[in-house]
């Protein structure tokens, strides 16, 4: 298996990242994983945790409504 | 251009018949185009034409109606308009009395099927010509009208593709932003919420409220797709409405709307009607949903609540895999380096425990060295005792015979001894002095009872005491000549 890069694409989405912690946890629930691979893993772990982690927080800072011809006026507003 | 053919027999509703519609009075002041019979009174090639329309098939158009007119006139005017066309409507108002049509059902937006044909008003000098299907029949379009027609347009947009566009984009399982098309206040809105609620998300909603179900619906949803995926930088679009009949979905199935979903870059998520109601939008979308809860699930597909708790319990295991990566590997280390000392303690405390045993095993063997020993010696001194109680028996039994042999032996020595003694006593007695005596010899002693044995030394004494046989008395010597 390859370890892949430890830090997080920038580009990647929640369902990549997700996608790819399982596939972390998996590996390291085998118990098959060497110690430098471990590590790596971890890290990769802990930089795709914080990104999910900051996508849910966006989403979890309470609804917010706009009404799209509101948006479309301040838009086309001078 | 090829003016020769421009009056095409069959085509042309107003043959190029000098005869049946001569040029106008006065030809011969006028001047036709080469190539374009006539020129013809205008007037009577309308009537021409008119006539010619009115030859026409009747026919019955399904269509909605627009820009419906119901006046104080002796017609109804509106427009039949799909996708692809309009065709304007007149209509005798005694007809459509006797159609038993208020003025309400024949509403803009109404779908209608429109028997009749064509026909052409051909003006007159103060009035403009109009042309306009002549309707005799007219009724709204039923179910089975609106289904066939809707198979129809549904065929034609699956031939061209139309469906596949939106099931090609990724749907994200996490918008921040959606962009919704509803009605203003309706219960799908609220519904929706709902959902949303439900999964925990709380995000960013774009409402695009818009007419869902008249003339004005189509166009008007069609805007709010088109404005929310260039405008509101939305991940996500759900159209969406409450159930109702065919006729009520119409605008759903517009073809426009359809066009404009397959062609907007951003997934479209349709919950119109419910489960048993298809529309054409349904086709087109992205995804299609039931209800507006459905909606709500489908454009967020995490439950946020569960997804923070998973990402918690992730967390937790690669710091526990992080941590335990190492920690173990130090462990074992550590056990690594102490396994030599272990290694060595361990043969240590076995050589010990073998010393311990060989000790012990040494005890036991002494001890039962000496036990076959003392048996051993048992054995021999039993037997030792036996045999001598065996010789001592025998002694005894021989000892009567040995005491008569030493009795037999003691009376043969001592009658040996006898016998020496006889023969000493004889010798003894051969050899006594009083013998020598008693035939004639004396014996001179000195003083002390010493014999003197020569005549010096009877010389020397003089006076000495001379044994004979019988006694002794005493002499001297007178003679001090030497003995010659």
């Amino acid at each position: 298996m390859t370890t892949g890069s430890t830090t997080t694409d920038p580009a990647t989405t929640y369902e990549a990242a997700v996608e790819r912690l399982e596939q972390i946890i998996a590996r390291l629930d085998s118990n098959q994983a060497g110690l430098r691979e471990t590590l790596e893993l971890c890290g990769e772990g802990r930089g795709l945790i914080e990104f999910a982690a900051g996508e849910l927080e966006a989403v979890g800072r309470g609804l917010e409504e706009l009404r799209l011809d509101e948006l479309i006026q301040r838009l086309e507003a001078p | 251009m090829n003016g020769g053919v421009r009056a095409q027999p069959g085509l042309d509703p107003v043959p190029a018949d000098p005869g049946a519609a001569s040029p106008a009075a006065g030809a011969g002041a006028t001047v036709g185009v080469p190539g374009y019979p006539g020129p013809y009174a205008v007037g009577r090639y309308a009537a021409r034409l008119r006539e010619r329309l009115r030859r026409f098939a009747q026919v019955s158009l399904i269509g909605e109606a627009t820009g419906v007119r119901i006046g104080a006139g002796p017609n109804v005017y509106f427009e039949l308009r799909d996708s692809d066309g309009a065709i304007p409507c007149a209509m005798w108002r005694t007809d459509f009395e006797r159609q038993g049509l208020s003025a309400e059902e024949l509403r803009d937006g109404a779908e209608v099927v429109a028997a009749g044909g064509c026909d052409f008003y051909p003006g007159s000098a103060s009035a403009s010509p109009r042309f306009a299907f002549r309707v005799q029949e007219l009724r709204l379009a039923g179910e089975g009208d609106l289904l066939a027609r809707l198979a129809r347009l549904r065929r034609q947009l699956a031939a061209e593709g139309v469906f596949d566009p939106q099931k090609l984009l990724p749907l994200p399982r996490l918008p921040r932003r959606i962009g919704v098309v509803t009605a203003d206040g309706s219960a799908a809105r609220r519904d929706f919420l709902a959902g949303l609620e439900r999964r925990g998300w709380e995000g960013t909603i774009v409402w695009a409220y818009a007419p869902v179900q008249d003339r004005r619906a189509a166009p008007a949803i069609t805007a709010a797709v088109r404005d929310l995926a260039a405008f509101a930088e939305v991940e996500a679009i759900v159209v969406m409405r409450g159930g109702g009949s065919i006729a009520d979905l119409w605008a759903f199935c517009d073809e426009t709307l359809c066009r404009t979903v397959a062609l907007t870059p951003v997934p479209v998520i349709s919950a119109v009607g419910h489960e048993v109601d298809r529309t054409l939008i349904d086709d087109v979308a992205a995804v299609c949903c039931s209800t507006p809860t459905h909606a709500a699930e489908a454009a967020v597909g995490v439950d946020c609540r569960a997804a923070r708790q998973a990402l918690a319990a992730a967390a937790r295991t690669v710091d526990s895999n992080g941590r335990a990566a190492v920690l173990v590997r130090a462990r074992s280390l550590a056990a690594y380096s102490r396994a030599p000392r272990d290694h060595l303690g361990r043969h240590r405390r076995r050589l010990h425990q073998l010393a311990r045993e060989l000790r012990a095993a040494s005890a036991r063997g002494r001890m039962l060295q000496l036990d076959y020993q003392r048996r051993i010696a048992s054995t021999v001194m039993r037997r030792k005792a036996d045999a001598a109680a065996r010789t001592a028996a025998a002694e005894v039994r021989a000892l009567p015979g040995r005491a008569r042999t030493l009795a037999g032996s003691e009376r043969r020595a001592r009658e040996r001894r006898a016998a020496s003694l006889a023969a000493f006593a004889a010798a003894l007695r051969a050899h006594d002095p009083e013998r020598t005596l008693e035939r004639g010899y004396a014996l001179a002693l000195d003083e002390h009872g010493e014999p003197l044995m020569t005549p010096d030394a009877v010389r020397r004494a003089r006076r000495f005491d001379l044994r004979i046989a019988g006694g002794t008395v005493a002499a001297e010597a007178l003679d001090s000549k030497e003995e010659r």
